[in-house]
Parts: structure tokens; sequence; C-alpha cells
């Protein structure tokens, strides 16, 4: 805090102040509040609630930012006065009305923010010598202070914490390097004192725990598959194209496990036994089996007809069944859990965080992608920014006018485009459902089929891939008209996958199925081949050669996204009926990869449509995601619990459904007496219905407890949103009416030259200027403090707490907002009071320190007006000036103004300590002003 | 790699793990790209400082438009010159690497936008960010209306407490709600 303890400095008041030491006290528990949002202090909360801000506690510390506002501005409004928009005269003005003056206010409230931050990085390049020579002593021994406290504060962590606090500290790097050296050396020397093996023994243990640490962490980014490729994509298409192949990486990485668990505890058993495939002597392979899945592969372990019922006789009895059965069930509980928690938590980062209000202030603050490195694709985005900017600013003025008859039109499109796009979705299943039933007519006779027969197997496939290609097409043709059309494609697709597995009554049925979704697999896989190739490689072609109008394509992250999702789901859905299809999607995946990236980076541009995409892109992968899963889940299920198996192929056959494995092996278990509990567990839980309808109730009363706890937070939220934006309101009113009491002002009370008188130099400008202002400051918390010793009289004479008393001061300050409020219209002719004219006194500090900034810019010619405007003020105001004096004499003048200023204040404040709030308003109206920025910190930092 | 390892003693190693957000393999790739950077003499000193104008030729900076101020804002020179030395650059690059927290990143982010160093960002600072983000000719400016009606937006948005800056927490309250911006705000080697 460094700019706070120099505003302690400037201001003598403060050294003399009793609440010096709360002040202390104070800063010390909000240093380190370096993360804002992980504040959840407790000692804040309480402090909130038992007052309203600006109680007691704070005490100086409006005062003090106020001052420290001082920083702020001479370096702000300084390089706002010179480097500022030419291009802007009227708004310009603007600014200064807006920003000049409540600048000077909130200036040290992100002072205060930056605080130790900042501390030692040149922290005011643009402040003079002298101000930093003058504060240099407070701010280095502050800053040791500071140093200490936090190293304490350090030292009392663990050494994980430790290390984690460090690396979040918002400093650089030998900053950072010192204060670990110093907790080190702390530790050290208290460890020698006592040698406690123990200690030593834990130290040692969590050290070599965080090197295991630091090497998985090393090993992980060493094997990062693709981290060039990925670079190379961020880099010339911006992250929100990346996501998408982010995603494949994670399903890679997702069907690989898969595939290991599968492979691991099915097919190996199983190969391990009986190595020998038994495959009749007529089936030889063709080559298009690669394409239909069957024939040749109807024999082999890629299908559940390949694995037998047997009990496996080796080292340890190993039960097929069983294994088969358990091996899938945990997998889809696994895969439900980790969708589960990456939805919630991707949903909970990007959704519920993410504010729709402030779209535009993103678009500006934070949309730029630092990844990219492509010089053309850097020029493409700020185009495009620039274009998005212009739309939106144009967008808006539109939206102002829009008409009923438009909104009319708007709801008919919506409707229509609605309803082609369901009719589209059902047509499609449809179809598909009746190609399924005559596809299932040729595959009743059984004898092994001729080549033509294999070929027409991949009917359906092709049939429902290429609507696949072409459906999309419709949609975003609808999607010209009509925004957000795109999440119904969720319908067709959903429809299209449980069509497809239309029950085949044959003896054998599971690895129909199981071929069926082969080739659903493989023909998709062609097809996002072909879509990419032709796809984007044609509207390239036709972009750039035929049609120019249309440009190159973009890389359209939805649809591909999509594609993927329909590819997994295919995956789930076949993973009961043929364990091996992981592999099968895995190659799948590795070839797509490096297909796209080709694709991409040779025939598509950057999306035109920077932002939100990839935020969006993510919560609509999630929510599709889980319907899709839990669609597969439930088809899976329902084959497990409901349909008998075939009777003459498979691990199960002979059972009346996959799930009475289960009590057959339970049955077993109940002849051998260990294993008791099993059988209970599985009589008393697994089949109780009492005890799933217990585990409901209390599942539905969490979720109650839950809800119920999101909806206080939603109140509490726009409560303190709402408390903001008084907050905002009551210090712009505050302001608004400062400046008019300013203005109401013509007779300027004495500013403070006797620095300038001191220092007398001309050539610091700027330093006389802030120094001034901070003098005017210095007035204005005189003026405070005399206030609240008023305030602490009339308390204790009504004998009140002290805290009460404070508060009191609050609701003094209100009152004299209302009675400030009464008196605006008789301002003119009220006298003016001491303090306005200590306010005035700044104001004019201000405005002479611009003028003379503006003089050393502007011609001479500008001067004279200047000065002799002044100095009219001033003899409008003391009747005895000379308007031929020089400015030193001015000076001595407003030193003598001042004297008197203050007297009448004193003479003021004597007769009527309790009813004083009454007779100057506008030092309450200080004072409330006070309060507020006090409100507003203590608000900031807790916030 | 192996030379850089050796140059970098193991004790400097693990600091730096400590004290960044960086893993080994980035602390040796940056100790390689750093002295590249360097000229032959002074490849062996420890202290030496790579100038802005060498650090400004990196691929990954060279067409980012806020380039130096990233050099200004990272630089620990005084008077600034925005020179690198091997820490500053580690500062630099843990600020922007993957596992930073979103306080460090919106921090830093902060300080790049606040072109005047005053510790907020006015009007002016907003302007020069616009210009930064858009800017390409001097056809295709954003005009002087388009621009103060921007701004406006802008602050009428983020401004929680309308005093006509944009201050540190004003800005993390916005960037909180943004979850791209980690991801954007990311250089890697």
């Amino acid at each position: 805090m460094t700019s706070s303890s120099s505003g302690g400095v400037f201001n003598p008041a403060y050294h003399d102040s009793e609440t010096l030491e709360v002040d202390r006290r104070d800063k010390r528990s909000w240093t380190h509040h370096t993360n804002p949002y992980a504040g959840e202090d407790p000692a804040w909360w309480a402090e909130r609630d038992d007052a309203e801000p600006g109680a007691s506690s704070g005490g100086w510390r409006g005062g003090e930012s106020f001052s420290m506002g001082l920083f702020s501005t001479s370096s702000g409004t300084n390089s706002w006065q010179h480097d500022a928009n030419p291009h802007t005269p009227d708004s310009s003005s603007h600014y200064r009305s807006a920003a000049g003056l409540p600048s000077l206010m909130t200036g040290g409230m992100t002072m205060r923010w930056r605080g130790m931050a900042m501390r030692g990085m040149s922290m005011f390049p643009n402040a003079d010598p002298t101000h930093a020579a003058l504060a240099e002593d407070a701010i280095r021994s502050e800053v040791e202070n500071e140093e200490q406290n936090l190293i304490k504060e350090l030292i009392a962590l663990s050494a994980g914490e430790q290390t984690r606090k460090i690396q979040e500290l918002p400093q650089s790097f030998g900053e950072k390097k010192n204060i670990r050296r110093q907790v080190m050396a702390f530790k050290s020397s208290t460890n020698s004192h006592h040698f406690l093996c123990c200690t030593d023994c834990c130290r040692n243990m969590s050290l070599s725990f965080r090197r295991c640490g630091n090497g998985i962490k090393s090993a992980r980014q060493t094997l990062k598959l693709w981290r060039g490729i990925m670079k190379e994509i961020g880099g010339r298409f911006g992250s929100s194209v990346l996501t998408y192949f982010l995603f494949l990486k994670w399903l890679l990485m997702f069907n690989i496990f898969s595939f290991l668990v599968n492979f691991g505890f099915i097919t190996i058993p199983l190969l391990v036994h009986d190595l020998s495939a038994n495959i009749p002597s007529n089936v030889s392979f063709r080559g298009l089996e690669l394409l239909t899945g069957a024939g040749y592969f109807n024999y082999t372990v890629m299908y559940y007809g390949g694995y037998s019922n047997e009990t496996l006789h080796g080292l340890v009895d190993y039960n097929m069944q069983l294994a088969y059965f358990f091996t899938i069930a945990v997998y889809m509980v696994l895969c439900g859990i980790v969708l589960i928690f990456s939805m919630a938590s991707s949903f909970k980062k990007n959704y519920v965080l993410s504010d729709p209000a402030s779209s535009r202030a993103w678009q500006l603050l934070c949309s730029w992608d630092f990844s990219l490195t492509n010089e053309r694709a850097v020029r493409q985005r700020k185009n495009n920014l620039r274009v998005q900017l212009k739309e939106s600013l144009s967008e808006r003025a539109e939206k102002e006018s829009i008409t009923l008859s438009k909104e009319l039109k708007q709801v008919g499109i919506h409707v229509g485009s609605w309803f082609l796009s369901t009719c589209l979705a059902v047509g499609c299943g449809a179809s598909i459902f009746y190609l399924c039933q005559y596809g299932e007519e040729q595959a009743m006779d059984t004898a092994p089929w001729s080549l033509l027969q294999e070929a027409e197997t991949l009917l359906v496939p092709f049939v429902v891939s290429l609507m696949n290609i072409v459906i999309p097409l419709f949609f975003s043709l609808f999607n010209k008209f009509e925004r957000y059309s795109t999440h119904r494609r969720q319908i067709y697709a959903l429809l299209i996958r449980t069509s497809s597995l239309t029950v085949f009554p044959s003896q054998c049925w599971e690895p129909m199925v199981g071929q069926a979704l082969y080739r659903l697999v493989i023909i998709d896989f062609l097809f996002l081949m072909l879509g990419s190739f032709f796809g984007e490689f044609l509207s390239n072609v036709i972009g750039t050669k035929l049609q120019p109008r249309l440009g190159v394509p973009e890389f359209d992250v939805a649809r591909n996204v999509l594609e993927l999702v329909y590819a997994q789901t295919l995956a789930w859905i076949g993973i009961y009926f043929s364990p091996l299809l992981p592999a099968i999607q895995m190659l799948k995946f590795f070839i797509l990869f490096y297909i796209k990236k080709v694709s991409l980076t040779r025939n598509c541009q950057p999306p035109r449509r920077s932002g939100r995409a990839a935020q969006m892109q993510t919560i609509f992968i999630f929510l599709l995601f889980f319907p899709f899963f839990v669609g597969a889940l439930s088809i899976v299920a329902y084959t497990a619990w409901s349909l008998t198996p075939s009777e003459q192929c498979g691990p199960f056959q002979g059972l009346n459904n996959t799930f009475s494995v289960v009590s057959i092996w339970i049955h077993d278990l109940e002849a051998i007496p260990t294993s008791d509990w099993v059988v209970w567990i599985y009589q008393n839980v697994i089949r109780s219905e009492l005890f799933y309808f217990l585990l409901t109730l209390i599942i539905i009363a969490i979720i109650y407890i839950f809800w119920q706890l999101t909806q206080g937070r939603k109140e509490l939220i726009n409560l303190l949103r709402q408390r903001i934006i008084n907050e905002g309101k009551d210090k712009s009113f505050l302001l608004e009416k400062l400046q008019n009491l300013q203005k109401s002002q013509p007779a300027v009370a004495p500013s403070q030259k006797k620095i300038k008188v001191h220092s007398g130099r001309r050539s610091a400008d700027r330093s006389s200027g802030s120094q001034s202002n901070s003098n005017a400051v210095v007035q204005v918390l005189l003026a405070r403090q005399q206030l609240e010793e008023e305030d602490r009289r009339s308390a204790s004479g009504v004998s009140v707490p002290s805290d009460i008393s404070t508060s009191g001061a609050l609701m003094q300050a209100m009152v004299a907002r209302h009675r400030a409020e009464r008196q605006t219209p008789e301002e003119h002719s009220s006298s003016p009071s001491p303090l306005e004219q200590a306010m005035a006194a700044r104001q004019k500090a201000q405005d002479e320190y611009w003028t003379v900034t503006d003089a050393d810019d502007i011609n001479s010619p500008n001067r004279p007006p200047v000065t002799h405007a002044r100095l009219r003020e001033e003899e409008g105001q003391d009747g005895s000036s000379n308007p031929s004096s020089p400015a030193s004499s001015v000076v001595i003048q407003v030193m003598q103004a001042r004297q008197r200023a203050e007297e009448e204040e004193r003479i003021q404040w004597a007769p009527a300590p309790v009813q004083n709030s009454a007779s100057p308003s506008s030092s309450a109206l200080i004072q409330a002003m006070l309060a507020r920025q006090q409100a507003q910190n203590e608000y900031d930092d807790g916030y | 790699m192996g030379t850089t390892a050796s140059q970098l003693g193991k004790a400097d190693l693990s600091e730096y793990q400590e004290l960044t957000f960086l893993t080994k393999q980035e602390i040796l790739l940056a100790h390689k790209r750093f002295t590249e950077l360097l000229p032959k003499e002074e490849k062996n000193s420890t202290n030496a400082r790579v100038p802005m104008t060498k650090i400004l030729t990196l691929p990954e900076l060279k067409s980012n438009p806020f380039k130096e101020r990233i050099c200004l804002v990272f630089s620990t020179t005084n008077p600034n010159d925005g020179s690198f030395s091997f820490d500053d650059f580690l500062d630099f690059l843990s600020a922007f690497s993957d596992s930073a927290t979103l306080e460090i990143k919106s921090h830093y982010a902060f300080r790049i936008f606040d072109f005047d160093n005053d510790g907020t960002l006015s009007c002016g600072d907003l302007e020069k960010l616009v210009d930064c983000l858009t800017y390409e000719s001097e056809d295709s400016r954003l005009t002087t209306e388009e621009m103060r009606q921007l701004i406006t937006n802008i602050l009428e948005e983020s401004d929680i407490d309308k005093d006509g800056t944009v201050n540190l927490s004003e800005f993390q309250h916005v960037i909180s709600r943004s979850p791209d911006f980690v991801s954007s705000f990311k250089i890697v080697l």
C-alpha cells in the first residue's frame, strides 16, 4: 500500500488522528485479499452485516483513499490532458465532466487494489520526482511492514500451500524470490531450534511428494499428443476452432481407455485360454468385410458372438459371463460419471458464470486471442472485430426501432422453420425405419451370403450417413432465416439412431446388431472424410475460382462437433454388441484428426464471428452429450434387462436375460459360507425396493436443499447488485451536487499556494498542482475531523455507544444529503459556508493547475483572460483585492482568506455542537461523500 | 537441450519451478529460446538482458498488437526500457501459461491494457485498446462517433460504480464472466 501510506504522509491530520492505529490494523486485514472472489472472509461478512458500510472501523480510510486519489490524478489526468484524443473535441469535454473529477475519487480505490502488487515496479512513471522523494520513506517503511506481514502469513501455511500462494502473487519474479528466501530462512531458523525427527521426516516426505507431482506434470507435458499441431492451429485459427480439436483429442483418449478396459478384461482372457479362432472352413477373408463387418469378422472376438459362456480354467477360474457383464456395466457407469463431472464443471465455468449483460465490454476487454501468432490471422481478426463492433453498434440503434410487424414476422419465421425441421427429422426417421424392415427381410435367410447380398447390407448405413450429410445443409439453410435452430438437429440424430436399431428376430441376433453398428461407424467415417474433402475442398474451390462472392469457407465448429458426438454415440451403443468397437473408433478418430487438420489448413479461413463461440460450443456439446449418452445407456440397459439373449451364441446363451447372470452367481455364492455378506447385500440392497425408495427420497431432499440454496444465493446476488447500483447512484448524485455547488460559487475562495511559494519553481507545474490539490484535501480532511469531533461530543452528550455514534455519522450524512437536496434551489442566495470555500478552493487548485498546463501548451494570448477572470473572481470575494497584484500577493491574500474561512468555521462549530449539521450543509455533504467513498472501498475490499 | 540443462543449475531450476507456473520442460525450453536471443559474448552471463527490439522478434509476439505493452509490463528495469532478463522472461511466460490462475492473468491483462499506468482504464486507455484491436490502416478506422459510442457502451456495462473508468476489480468482474479469457490469454513457446 505504497500509495495509501504516502497519502498519509501528505496529510498531517493523518498522523494526528487517533484512528491511525485502527487504520494500520485494518490495512493488514485487507492487504492480502489477492483473490477477490475467494475472499469469503467471515470477518468481512461480519463487518458488512453489522452496520452500514462506512462505520467506525473504516475510520480514516475514506479520507485516506481520498488523498490517495491525488496520485492517480496527478499522473492520470495529466497524461490524459496531454495525449488524449485530438479527434474528439466534444467528447473531451464530456470526458472531463465524467472522468475528471470522479477519477479523483476512485483513483484511491483502485490504487488500493494495485497496492502491493505494483510496488517497486515503476508505479508512477509519470509522477514527478519531488513527490516520490517525499513519499519514499513512508513507502519504504510501509512496504517493509507489509512484506513482514505477508511473510508471517506464509510461514503459517503448509509447504504446498506456501508454494502455491507464492506462485499466485502478482509480483515480479525477483520479489517472489525474495519473499520465498525470507520464508525459507525463517523456517530453517525455527527448525534448528527443535530437532524433531518427525517434522523433518514430514517435510522431506512432502518435498518428495511435490517433486513427484512436478515430475508427473512434466511427464504429461512431454506425452502431450499433437502439441505442435495444436499450437499451430491455435495460432492460425484462434481458440474457437482449437476447441474442436481438443474435443477430438479428448474423445480419442476416451476411446483408448475403453478399448483398454474391454480388451483387458474380456478379450485377453479369452485369447489366452483359447487362441485358435473357431472359424468355419468355408468362410474366408474377402476384403469387403472391412466395410460390412459381416462374414469373417462374425466368427472373431470382434462381436458378442465370439465369446463363450464357459468358465475359463486357468490359474484361476474366470467366469466369462460375469466378466462380460461387469466390464460393460462398470465401463458404462464410469463413462457416466466422467461425463457428468466434466459437464458439470464446464457448465459451471461457462454457463452459470457467464453474464449476457456484459457482452460488449467483453468483446473488447477480453476477446483478444493472445495465442494468435500468424500475421494474416491477426489482420483478419482485427478486421472481423471491427466489422463486428460496427455491426453491434448499428444493431443497437436498430433494436430501438423495432416494430410489432417485424416482431410478428420473426416469430412466424421461427415457427415455420421449427415446423419444417421437425417434419424433416420425422421423415428421416420413418424412411430409415422402413428401410430397416426391408433389410431385415433380406437378412432372414441364414445361408452364407453372396458378395452382393453382403454389399446390400451397406444400404442402410449408407442412407443414414447420406442423411447425416444432407440434412445439416437444410438446417444451415434455415439458419440463414432464423438464428436458433441448430440444436434441432439433435432430434433427427436421436431418431436415426434409435430407429436403426430395430430388433432382428434371428437366432443369433446380437452379432447382427453389432454388425449394423460397425457398418454405421465405418460408413460414417467414410462420409466424414468425404465431407471434409468435398464439403470444404469444393467450397474452397468454388469460393476462390468460380464464385468469389461466396469466399473461402469457414470451419463450422458446431457441425463438426455434432458429427463427432454422433460417432461416439454409435460406439457407446455398440459396446455391448461388439466389445472391440472402441478400437475401430480409436483408429477412426486418429485418422480423422489429421484429415481435419489438413482440410482446415488448406481450405478454411479463420471464423469471422470470433467470440463466445467457443464457450457456447462447450455448453452445446455437453447439453447434447448428456441426452446422447443417456440414450445409449438406456438402450444398452434395456437390452441387458429385458431382451432374451440369443440361444446359440455369445456369453449369455440360454439365459432369460443378461441380468440373470448376477442372480446365478449369487446363487452359487450362497453355497460358500464366507461370502454371506455379498449375498446379504444382494438380497437386501440391490433387490430391495425399499432401499431404492429411501435413496430416492434422500436424493430428492438433497436436491431440494441445494435448490433452495441456489435460490437464496440468487437473491443475495440481486441484493448486492442493487446495492452496488445504489452506491453508484449516490455517488454520482453527490458528485453532481458538488459540481453544482462549485458552479454556483462565482466567488472562489483562496487557493493554497503556500507550497508553491516555498518551492518557488515554475517548472514543477505538476507537483505544485497536485500538492495544492493535496492541500485542499487536507483542508477537507481537517473539516471532517472537526465534524467527527463534534460527532463524538454529541455522542458522549447523549451517552450512546461509540459504534452507534459512527452509524450516526452516516445518518448525519444522509440527512445532510437531503438537506443539500432541499438547498439546491436556494443555493444562490445562501452564504458561502467555509467548507464550500474549501471545496471551491480545491476546484480552484485543480483549475489553476489545468490552466497552467494549458498555458504551457497553448500560446500566451490565452493566458491573460484566464488570469484576469481569476482575479476578477477574487475581487468578487475580497473587496480589497488589487487587480494588478502579482501572483505572490495573490497567494498571501489567499492565505489570509483561508485563515478567515477557518475562523469562521470554528465560530460556526462552537455555539451549536449538537445541531452543527444544520449550518454547514455542504460540509455534511462532503462528509457524506467521504462516507460513501469509504463504504465503497469497504465493499471493494470485501469483494 | 543437454547443454542448457547444465547451464541452468538444478537449484535454480527447482526454484523457477516453485515460483512460476511452468514445468521443467517449459523452463528449459524458455532458457534455450532466451539464450538464442542473446548476443554471443553474453551467452554465459547470468544477468544478461535482451533489449525490447529483440524480444519483439519472437514469432510468438511478432504480430501481437500488444507486444510493446507486454514488454513494458513485464520488464523490471528502472527506468523502464522494456528489456527482459531471464527472470522477466519467465514471469511473462508464467502469466501466459496454461496453468496460471485467472487472478494472475486478469491482473496482468489489466496492466497491459492500462496504457498510461495510472491504475485504472480510463477513456484514453479504452480508446487505445480499441485502436490496438481494430486499427489496420487509416481508412478503416472507427469514426469518432463510433468510438465514442463504443466506449460509452463499455463503460455502461463494466463501470459498476459509474466513475467513468474501469478499475481492476471491475475489470476482473467482467473477466470472471467470460470463461474464454483463460484460454485466449495464452502464449506458449
